[in-house]
């Protein structure tokens, strides 16, 4: 098996937009990139990989890299898996590094839901000739009632509550006061998420991430390059993917792709999930983060609501702080996409400089953890586990 | 029912599927079946994505499954939820489930597809729930069974070709179009010649409404309208087969038209009043043939509603009755047979529930928390609404005027003009540019008002509590009217609440609701609510002999 785990992510960079109104997504992702090249004190020139979702305007990336600039490139990868794609472009770039296709890769995320009036769909992606589709319900279902159904089997199965699922959106809150870039930074009580009217039965409207316009981007190095930077170093040391979908009819919804991706990722990096410091989990809706606790193997299956009414979640105070910078539920969750966002604040807690009301005093293993598509159908996990060195 | 033949889209139709849709054409759902690893799979594919053999074949499934996981899709106007469902055969898969009491899903229930007519495709898979499915069967022979009167099965109905209708108002309009929409000549009357300007006019744009829709041919639009003639005098009903009176609900006016009926109608009409609440003999009293004279309760928008209660006084004759009930089917309607007496069976079962609403609101609910119980529970509209769409607040007031009895809130309602959708103001504002009510700050401090004119402190009242209050009055009414003879069978009273208040064939009706949580659990709620808030919930003594003897309503 080739090590994907020696590579580095050297610079990172959150666009402070949560509304982009008047700036082209182009430019979004050009911003991004410059943004996190001046983080990593490197420049254009060095940049011969880049990684980037469906969000890019134009075919697979090219416009972009003409946008940009990016003269050296010898790898380009365009994968898209929904939300997760960030996560799998680090883990493919450490990949191409150690095959020896690239040395900087660069990792763009960018798009303007709100600005353009798109809402809750994925830019530059087009379902319309899935074979699945002639075999839709005649009436169209947004992807919040794919959770809904999530969260009410969960709720069934393991006798999970509304009130847990709020205290996944309490602890996010708790973070984002903070975070002066957040859409959200009102710290919110169960009470008040239960207030909150009800969207897709059983998910309220706080259940759900918020919708902003945006972006991110990553930049990861080979080894002897990132040595020669000043920021602290960052090392991706175990990675993993996996994809789920409905199997032709058998297929166990209260499981995430999140089991395998997390169990390789655990497996390369050689350590546990008690080992992991602080986690970066997906949060499309509060139901998201509870599966994934316990796919991932931070609580058994089952018991994730508990994990969180016990205030685990909470940085300062639980065994498990998540998304300091308040996540999707509260900070940003661009182009309807949370995994660059995900690796970003994950980053920034293993260097030790998330805010430091919420950074976790030890930070030497972090993981970020996104799923893309829809939980109870189609869907793609991936995981990635980052040591402080 | 009318099969689709036109040929379905390529993308939709392929080889690979072709069986599956010409099934789903007869609500048939196919599924594959591997005979090489022997499972089964959906959606459809040629080979098997379990183990990839080509060794497929198709299997006709049950159409049969569970629910695995729903979701219900808030506001929609047709009852939706999405879910996964467990196919019998085996595979899980997504869809939606419709038609039926999404509000009370719960994971497990049993549901059975039902593929839904698509413009332009083949019909797309979808489910309801096997409640609903047994609601909509027994619905069928309700709906047969209250056709089903053995002292009139020998009875040969009068044909009726003209139609008179004196009172061209809003119920007179609406029934002249229904008559007219069958082919039938109709003489509309009115003392007052701008009514009829305004009724003729109101017929007109109903019938070009439907030309619009490309529902009915321009000509016979213009035929029809040119079968209706109107006057101002009562002589021009002559010539008619049937009158039906539609004037002021007001009992002196009533008797009076009929003794002018008496005196132009030919020999053997069938003379009809459409009183909603009045006594139907005292009106045939006014008359020298009141074995003539028949109560037929239509519903408003007399065009659209269904219904017509068709009641029988006490001297009405056989073939006056029969004749009713054939003119009601010619015009499309849903004609039950019902006995005489204040508010008939929808009303009764109405006021009933208004009644007990209006107690609520004195007690701590607002309209909007009763209306969106009774939404929830299956209702497509609540009371509050229903009262503002058909002038209720006026109606309550004008009826009080005679005796004098005083009702705080609905008089300070009508003294400030909120009189309904009419005024845009009534329980609810209305914004025309908004569809359905909003809830007005107005209305919530009045209800305050009168909770304090009356000592009332108000309190939170649960949903469950609001459900039980006004449903199960309705049920025990039911069963007054069951003992008073004042209907056939149990089921016409579900029959009269589908086609005239619209209650959901999916949930068959007040009485076979009853059935469905069990008459002695009725009868439990009902002794409990009596012991709380008195009178209005003192159980009919029909409810507890069928508690005693273990009987439901269907077994009546
Ligand atoms: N509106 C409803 O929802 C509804 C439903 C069912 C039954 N009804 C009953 O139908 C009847 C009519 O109700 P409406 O809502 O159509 O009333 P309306 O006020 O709209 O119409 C009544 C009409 O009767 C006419 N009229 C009065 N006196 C007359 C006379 N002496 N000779 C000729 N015409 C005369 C009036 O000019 C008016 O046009 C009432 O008995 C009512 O209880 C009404």
């Amino acid at each position: 098996m080739t090590s994907t785990a020696n590579a580095y992510i050297v610079g990172i960079y959150e666009h402070p937009t949560r509304r982009a109104d008047g700036i082209s997504t182009a430019q979004l992702h050009a911003d991004v990139a410059y943004g996190a090249l001046e983080d990593a004190g490197l420049s254009l020139r060095d940049i011969d990989g880049y990684f980037c979702g469906a969000d890019a305007p134009g075919l697979g990336g090219f416009s972009m890299a003409e946008y940009i600039g990016l003269q050296n490139l010898r790898h380009i990868d365009t994968t898209e898996t929904g939300g997760s794609s960030y996560i799998l472009h680090v883990s493919h770039a450490a990949q191409a590094i150690a095959a020896g296709h690239c040395n900087v890769a660069l990792i763009t995320m960018a798009d303007r839901p709100l600005a353009s009036g798109a809402g809750p769909v994925l830019a530059g992606v087009d379902s319309a000739a899935a074979p699945e589709n002639a075999f839709l319900p005649p009436v169209m279902v947004p992807p919040a009632f794919g959770y809904a159904m999530v969260a009410r089997r969960h709720m069934y199965q393991f006798e999970t509550t509304p009130e847990q699922l709020a205290w996944v959106k309490v602890a996010a809150s708790h973070h984002a006061q903070y975070n002066p870039h957040a859409k959200l930074q009102q710290v919110m009580t169960v009470e008040d998420v239960l207030a909150s009217p009800i969207v897709a039965d059983p998910l309220r409207r706080a259940d759900c991430c918020v919708v902003t316009d945006g972006g991110g981007a990553i930049i990861v190095a080979r080894p002897e390059i990132a040595k020669q930077l000043k920021r602290p170093r960052v090392k991706l040391v175990g990675s993993g993917e996996s994809m789920k979908h409905s199997n032709g009819g058998k297929n166990d919804i209260m499981y995430s792709a999140g089991v395998q991706s997390a169990a390789a990722a655990f497996a390369e990096a050689g350590v546990r999930p008690a080992d992991i410091k602080y986690a970066s989990l997906y949060d499309s809706f509060t139901i998201t983060v509870i599966m994934q606790l316990e796919d991932i193997g931070f609580c058994p299956k089952g018991a994730g609501g508990r994990f969180a009414a016990d205030g685990n979640l909470i940085s300062g105070i639980g065994k498990l702080p998540f998304n300091t910078d308040g996540g999707g539920l509260c900070s940003n969750h661009p182009g309807n996409k949370g995994g660059m966002t995900k690796l970003l604040e994950a980053v920034r807690q293993c260097r030790g400089e998330a805010h430091p009301a919420v950074q976790v005093k030890n930070h030497d293993l972090v993981l970020a953890h996104g799923t893309g598509g829809l939980m109870s159908s189609k869907h793609m996990a991936g995981t990635a586990i980052l040591a402080a060195e | 029912m009318k099969k689709k033949t036109q040929a379905a889209p390529q993308s939709f139709v392929t080889s690979e599927t072709q069986e599956f849709w010409a099934a789903a054409q007869e609500n048939k759902l196919l599924v594959k079946h591997c005979r090489s690893c022997g499972e089964n799979h959906y959606y459809p594919r040629s080979r098997c994505p379990l183990c990839g053999s080509a060794q497929t074949e198709w299997l006709a499934a049950t159409g049969k499954g569970t629910i695995y996981s729903f979701s219900i899709i808030p506001g929609a106007r047709r009852p939706t939820a999405t879910a996964i469902v467990d196919l019998d055969e085996g595979p899980r898969l997504s869809s939606v489930i419709l038609d039926a009491d999404v509000n009370q899903l719960k994971i497990g229930d049993g549901v059975t597809v039902a593929f839904e007519k698509m413009e332009g495709r083949p019909p797309a898979p979808a489910f309801t729930t096997a409640a609903a499915v047994a609601a909509r069967a027994y619905s069928v022979g309700a709906l047969k069974a209250s056709k089903n009167f053995p002292d009139l099965a020998a009875t040969v109905p009068d044909e009726v070709k003209i139609v008179a209708i004196i009172g061209a108002g809003t119920m007179g309009t609406g029934i002249a179009t229904a008559c007219l929409k069958s082919g039938l000549s109709v003489v509309l009357i009115d003392s007052n010649e701008s009514a009829l300007q305004k009724a003729e006019s109101g017929v007109s744009s109903a019938l070009e409404r439907d030309v619009e829709r490309g529902i009915l041919q321009p000509e016979l639009a213009t035929a029809f309208k040119n079968s209706l003639t109107h006057a101002v005098s009562m002589e021009s009903i002559r010539s008619a087969d049937l009158v039906i009176e539609a004037v002021w609900e007001q009992l002196k006016l009533k008797q009076d038209i009929f003794g002018q009926i008496d005196k132009f109608a030919r020999p053997n009409a069938v003379l009809c009043s459409n009183t909603s609440t009045l006594d139907i003999d005292e009106i045939a009293g006014a008359t020298q043939r009141p074995q003539d004279v028949v109560g037929v309760h239509f519903f408003s928008p007399a065009h659209v509603m269904k219904l017509v209660e068709i009641i029988r006084g006490k001297t009405s004759t056989s073939k006056a009755l029969a004749t009713c009930i054939r003119f009601g089917e010619t015009i499309g309607k849903v004609p039950v047979v019902v006995g005489n007496c204040y508010g008939f069976v929808g009303n009764r079962l109405m006021l009933t529930r208004e009644r007990e609403a209006a107690r609520l609101l004195l007690e701590g609910a607002l309209p909007v928390d009763i209306d969106t119980v009774l939404k929830r529970f299956g209702m497509p509209m609540g009371t509050f609404e229903l009262q503002d769409m058909a002038g209720g607040i006026e109606l309550n007031y004008r009826r009080r005027q005679e005796t004098g009895e005083k009702n705080f809130l609905v008089d300070r309602l009508f003294e400030l003009g909120r009189l309904g959708q009419k005024t845009q103001k009534g329980y609810y504002r209305y914004d025309p540019e908004k569809r359905g009510p909003i809830p007005d700050a107005e209305v919530t401090e009045i209800i305050e008002q009168a909770s304090e004119h009356y000592g009332i402190s108000r309190k939170p009242i649960s949903d469950s509590e609001i459900e039980k209050r006004l449903i199960l009055p309705m049920i025990n009414e039911g069963a007054k009217l069951l003992d008073e003879g004042i209907v056939a069978r149990p089921s016409d009273i579900d029959v009269v609440w589908q086609y005239g208040y619209g209650w959901p064939s999916w949930k068959g009706g007040p009485m076979y609701y009853a059935d469905q949580i069990g008459v002695s659990s009725v009868l439990t709620d009902l002794t409990d609510l009596f012991a709380r808030h008195g009178a209005p919930f003192e159980p009919s003594p029909l409810l507890s002999r069928m508690a005693k003897s273990g009987q439901t309503f269907s077994s009546l």
